[in-house]
């Protein structure tokens, strides 16, 4: 198992992500994909600090700051989508159009 | 052999529940499933010889991010959802941009190195404490006011109206 296979597994799940992010309607299952999204950066930090820098835990390091943020980015996106469920009585985001005049 | 074992089988965990997180018209499933491709990351930074990141993954991702997001579809549903379309019109566009953006990928990773990692494995704990509060001990000061401005920002968006 070298870095290119793990390379592999992480730009998969990127695309899956990606494709994700791109076409649900729903608005959890945007930051859903978004979640996936940042685990494939994790599994490509993660990788690249054990087969480049296997001396070092910078990449563990920077790792552990992306799962702070993602966690943080999630419980105000959660409070955002049930702030926005409880005016608008709808998850669907081509409904969220009150700015559109 | 069993290294191979581990990974192929933690890849077809991690990318058939990531398909179903994308792909599955009900939410709930995705969001269950979700939880099992955290899962099965946290795993492959465990063959990694990551065992600090492989118990944060699964303390703060599988127990904190997936079982929230479980409370928020449980909370914001109807039973109309399960009828609607799930995905949108453009889903050819967002497959070709998803294609286009992975052969970009490919190009760049397709060279690296295919040989296997040294045998080095040791506990990380020690050197990402340190390296914690050493190095990145700013940042580690500044994730602590991100953490409390998140937490103050879910109060106030979460609050009825009052």
């Amino acid at each position: 198992m070298g870095l290119y296979h793990y390379l592999s597994l992480g730009a998969l799940l990127f695309v899956i992500g990606l494709f994700g992010a791109l076409t649900r309607r729903n608005i959890i299952g945007i930051l859903m994909s978004v979640e996936l999204m940042f685990n494939a950066a994790n599994i490509n930090l993660v990788a690249f600090n054990r087969f480049l820098h296997f001396k070092e835990v910078w990449g563990q390091g920077i790792v552990l700051f992306i799962i702070a943020v993602a966690a943080a980015e999630v419980v105000v996106g959660l409070a955002l989508v049930l702030a926005i469920y409880r005016n608008l009585n709808t998850v669907y985001v081509e409904k969220f159009d009150l700015l559109k005049g | 052999m069993l290294e191979q074992l581990v990974f192929y089988g933690l890849s077809v965990v991690i990318l058939a529940s990531a398909l179903g997180v994308v792909l599955l018209r009900h939410v709930l499933h995705s969001a269950l499933l979700l939880g099992l491709c955290l899962a099965g990351v946290a795993g492959l930074f465990a063959s990694l010889g990551a065992d600090f990141l492989f118990a944060s993954q699964i303390l703060i991702y599988v127990g904190g991010i997936a079982v929230l997001i479980l409370f928020v579809v449980l909370l914001s549903g109807r039973a109309s959802d399960f009828v609607l379309k799930q995905v949108n019109e453009q889903w050819m566009a967002a497959l070709l941009v998803s294609g286009i953006i992975f052969g970009g990928l490919y190009h760049i990773f397709g060279s690296t190195q295919r040989s296997p990692a040294q045998d080095n494995l040791a506990p990380t704990t020690f050197s990402l404490g340190k390296l914690l509060l050493g190095d990145f001990s700013i940042p580690f000061e500044l994730i602590s006011v991100i953490l409390l401005a998140s937490l103050l920002g879910a109060v106030l968006f979460s609050r009825g109206d009052s």
